[in-house]
């Protein structure tokens, strides 16, 4: 962090994956940019439902699903991309007081567990990906709401979640790793 | 206790249906001389209301009581079977079905698949009809805007030209106020009354047309089939027993704030003729078909439900 | 030895405390939050049940994220983030000069009315600490204001984005107690702005018994068609709050999709102002994503450690202790509050409201208080859970904009006296509950 500029906040800063992220982070934090353009997406299918529903008293049976779905994504994919990015809240009261050399080994340390625990995750998300993706019998079919319209949104989001937490498994390890190497 | 289970509840702590299900859990411990615990957990608690069947599988549950159509995603045949719209006018027309009907052995052909056993059903009752304009009929229907739980019932109301629309049970009352919707799917009328629904939408139609949900009480079948065959028999007898008592306690509980709505002189309850229930009833009879179409297992439910209900002169 | 299970033998209470000093720990070594919960959840789920249990936790975080209440954060945030972007919160900051005028104390005066405007507007924290730490925080140093009360000030009055409605805080409760958000929000806005008003008290204050640390503006005072220009700054802010507002009450759209609506009115400011670009959406978008990453994996970690600790017995556990403090239905009220406060340390307010909710609100229905009423109080306390070191979230986003020279403990240090005027809302909120019916 640089320690001559006050007045500008990192927030508003497109500041990219970190560098100890390797290609999977520049990847990760390109990919982005499809899940923030979901939200603006699903901010206007909301706003639409609204006007057919008052306007035209016309409301549709797929907003509802779809804005849940498209948020329910870029929450999933938010976690792994603040991952490649470093972005996510951590309190440190106590790794602020360390040294270079201290602050290396907890960084280490921090994405060794963490890859450890994304990765046990992966295997629970494969769990329940077997049972939302396939019928007892072993016939492929995704699971879906339910309801009148009926998409396959539950099983396409367990899927994704399988996916991001072998993402955020294998990040972890490149974020240990590099660490590891001191690369900065 | 030799066997303690923990089930999970489809309905929140505070709910009085949740406190009937707790009298169940009790009856089971007194039933069986306290060989079997049932630790009743409300809804959310482990996981979500449409996780518990994979929940139940893996063995993180034990069982849950729960309305059925919450797995409709899974198979159309549990929606079907859960809450065919229209299909019965008393809940006592839906436990003939299960226990003599060939419903229970249904049930059980479509959840073992899944690795839970189906012990029975049980009803929270007909659900009565919320709604802010009068409704005297069908027609009554075309462009009422209304909140509708997705599924079946969502279908059958778009299907008789309403326009369903899709919120939380919490925002139900303030919308019905704002006016955001005219009419609501919700519950039972003691529920709403108590929950001063009528307050805000004073023409209510009661009895209900459209909704008695399916509540199944299930649990892992390897636990199950590792049970002493008198248990097992505690098991069922005790669900029997707790439907016959919820769905009596429920009625109870209905017909006194029925009276008390009439007596404020506010509530105008409406109760629609024989015909336009089936009129109504067949309209969700179309919808039935569609959703048979969605799957073999639906199918053969709706083969089944039709045949009952032939059977008693239920179908016109 | 088996280590799957063998924690079992601890019992729920002593693991209880386990789980907390786990917590502590592995907060403060820097792991995010977001995997701090969920790695206690592991430990526990594999310790406790074993790998079978295992599952629970990723069922909870599909569950999380598919929520359709949550639809509303991103739209908060995304409003906050556009609103970063343009001159629409500088304006209103500077309009509100009007407010403060040349009073001692003045431009923190300022700062906590633009904090209410915004709270009126969005329903999270984050966003409102970013833009006064942005645009107040500096010129109040520069004043030469007393460094602690304006860290203080931007920090306790941007939380109010959700004390004052609309508020995610009051939507997630209204769902977890079955209320009506609208109630909640009629009902919790007195006391958000009593709460504001305590704030804007506590600087005249300060500034009458110290008149160094807060400091009056100096020069001539505007004219009168300075102060026109200035109040046009107000029209676009106010014209979202009743866009924002007015289509929940006025039965045009739900609470959820109200937070579009404002989203909406925020682009349409930005058009009208001749700032919009595809670039400015974009980059905003992508912040957005950025923050609902963190905020609702954070969620996601509290709520996987919520079904853990339930399926460990949990409920029971909270349920016996609650109820087995006392027979006055006071005590037991106190004794909640108590608890999280507690858990306002460690935990964010949505795994707070998952573990809590469904065991206080029937005991609270039970006892005869008002559901409604509560859930405004769960909201004011988790004001103090915003700022409660060590794991406070406005000091968190006050310090990722704040000069590198203010640490975090000097931003904990400076919240001190107002999680004591957020403790005293608290109390007058439960001795007057009549306050949240005016
Ligand atoms: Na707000
Ligand atoms: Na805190």
């Amino acid at each position: 962090m640089s320690e001559s500029e006050p007045e500008h906040p990192d927030v508003r800063e497109n500041r990219g994956a970190i560098p100890e992220a390797g290609a999977l982070g520049r990847w990760v934090d390109r990919g982005g940019l499809v899940f923030a353009a979901g939200i603006v997406v699903a901010m206007l299918i909301l706003i639409q439902e609204v006007v057919l529903r008052y306007v035209f008293n016309d409301p549709t049976i797929w907003a509802h699903e779809t804005t849940v779905f498209l948020c329910g994504v870029a929450f999933v994919y938010g976690g792994l991309y603040c991952a490649a990015r470093d972005s996510h809240i951590r309190v440190v009261l106590v790794y602020d007081t360390l040294g270079p050399r201290m602050r290396r080994l907890f960084d280490i340390a921090i994405s060794a567990v963490c890859a450890v625990a994304s990765a046990f995750f992966a295997w629970a998300a494969w769990l329940m990906v077997s049972r939302a993706a396939f019928a007892p019998d072993g016939a492929i079919r995704l699971e879906r709401s339910g309801s009148a319209w009926n998409p396959p949104y539950p099983g396409l989001v367990k899927i994704f979640l399988l996916l991001v937490m072998a993402a955020l498994a294998v990040q972890f390890v490149v974020l240990a790793w590099n660490h590891a190497r001191g690369r900065r | 206790q030799e066997h303690t289970f923990r089930f999970q509840s489809s309905d929140p702590a505070g709910n009085p249906n949740f406190q009937l299900q707790q009298q169940w859990a009790e009856s089971v411990a007194e039933m069986s001389d306290g060989a079997i615990e049932i630790d009743l957990l409300p809804v959310e608690s482990i996981v979500a209301h449409n996780e518990t069947q994979d929940a139940i599988a893996a063995g993180i549950l034990d069982g849950h009581v729960t309305d059925t159509s919450y797995f409709a995603g899974r198979d159309a045949a549990f929606g079907l079977i859960a809450n065919p719209v229209g299909a019965w006018s008393a809940p006592e027309e839906m436990f003939g079905f299960m226990e003599d009907g060939g419903g229970a052995e249904l049930m059980n052909e479509l959840v073992e698949p899944y690795g839970l056993h189906f012990i029975g059903a049980t009803t929270p009752g007909l659900e009565s009809f919320v709604s802010a304009v009068p409704l005297e009929g069908v027609d009554d229907l075309q462009g009422l805007k209304m909140r509708a739980p997705e599924g079946l019932v969502q279908q059958v109301f778009a299907a008789a030209g309403a326009s369903p629309v899709n919120l939380p049970g919490s925002e139900v009352f303030t919308s019905l106020d704002k006016g955001v919707i005219d009419a609501a799917d919700y519950t039972v009328f003691s529920t709403n009354q108590a929950q001063g629904l009528h307050d805000v939408a004073p023409h209510p139609v009661y009895p209900g047309f459209h909704s008695m949900p399916l509540v199944e009480i299930s649990m892992n079948k390897q636990k199950w089939d590792a049970l002493p065959a008198e248990l097992q028999d505690v098991l069922t007898q005790s669900v029997r027993d707790f439907s016959r008592a919820q769905v009596a306690a429920l009625a109870e509980a209905d017909q006194a704030a029925v009276e008390e709505a009439k007596a404020s002189g506010e509530v105008t309850v409406h109760d629609w003729s024989d015909e336009e229930r089936a009129k109504f009833r067949s309209i969700a009879q179309g919808e039935w078909e569609k959703v048979a179409q969605r799957s073999e297992n639906a199918q053969k439910v709706y083969d089944a439900l039709t045949a009952y209900l032939e059977s008693q002169g239920l179908l016109n | 030895m088996e280590i799957f299970g063998s924690l079992q033998g601890l019992g729920v209470g002593p693991a209880t405390l386990l789980m907390f000093a786990m917590l502590l720990v592995l907060l403060v070594t820097g792991i995010p939050l977001a995997f701090v919960t969920l790695l206690v959840a592991l430990v526990f789920a594999l310790g406790w049940f074993g790998p079978m249990a295992v599952p629970l936790i990723t069922s909870r975080v599909y569950s999380f994220v598919g929520s359709f209440v949550f639809v509303s954060v991103p739209m908060f945030v995304l409003m906050a983030a556009i609103l970063d972007r343009s001159g629409i919160a500088r304006d209103l900051f500077d309009a509100m000069r009007l407010v403060g005028g040349r009073l001692r104390g003045g431009v923190a005066i300022q700062t906590i009315f633009v904090a209410v405007i915004l709270a009126a507007m969005s329903g999270i924290i984050g966003g409102e600490v970013v833009l006064l730490g942005l645009i107040a925080l500096p010129q109040m140093l520069r004043l030469g204001y007393d460094r602690n009360l304006a860290i203080g000030v931007v920090c306790a009055g941007g939380a109010l984005g959700t004390m004052v409605p609309p508020s995610i805080v009051l939507i997630i409760y209204g769902l977890t107690a079955n209320v009506s958000v609208g109630d909640l929000f009629q009902a919790a806005l007195i006391p958000g702005l009593m709460l504001a008003g305590f704030y804007v008290a506590y600087v005249l204050i300060r500034a009458w018994l110290d008149p160094k640390a807060a400091p009056a503006l100096t020069g001539p005072a505007p004219s009168t068609s300075e102060k026109l220009r200035l109040l046009r700054g107000l029209v676009l802010p106010i014209l979202v709050v009743i866009a924002v507002l007015g289509s929940i009450y006025g039965g045009i759209a739900s609470v959820t999709e109200a937070s579009a609506v404002g989203v909406a009115g925020v682009i349409l400011s930005t058009v009208v102002r001749g700032e919009f670009t595809f670039t400015l959406l974009k980059d905003a978008a992508l912040q957005t994503l950025q923050t609902v990453g963190m905020i609702v994996w954070i969620g996601i970690g509290a709520s996987a450690l919520v079904g853990v600790f339930n399926l460990m017995g949990g409920i029971d556990f909270v349920s016996a202790l609650i109820t087995g403090v006392s027979d006055n239905p006071h005590v037991i009220l106190i004794f909640m509050m108590v608890i999280l406060f507690v858990l306002g340390m460690f935990l964010d307010w949505v795994g707070i409201a998952l573990l809590t909710m469904p065991i206080f609100v029937p005991i609270i229905t039970d006892l005869g208080f008002d559901p409604v009423w509560f859930g405004v109080v769960f909201c004011m306390n988790m004001q103090v859970s915003f700022l409660s070191p060590p794991f406070g979230p406005a000091a968190f986003y006050l310090k990722s904009v704040a000069p590198p020279d203010i640490s975090l403990g000097d931003i904990f240090r400076s919240l001190l006296p107002f999680i004591a005027l957020q403790v005293l809302a608290l109390a007058v909120l439960i001795a007057f509950p009549g306050i949240a019916w005016l």
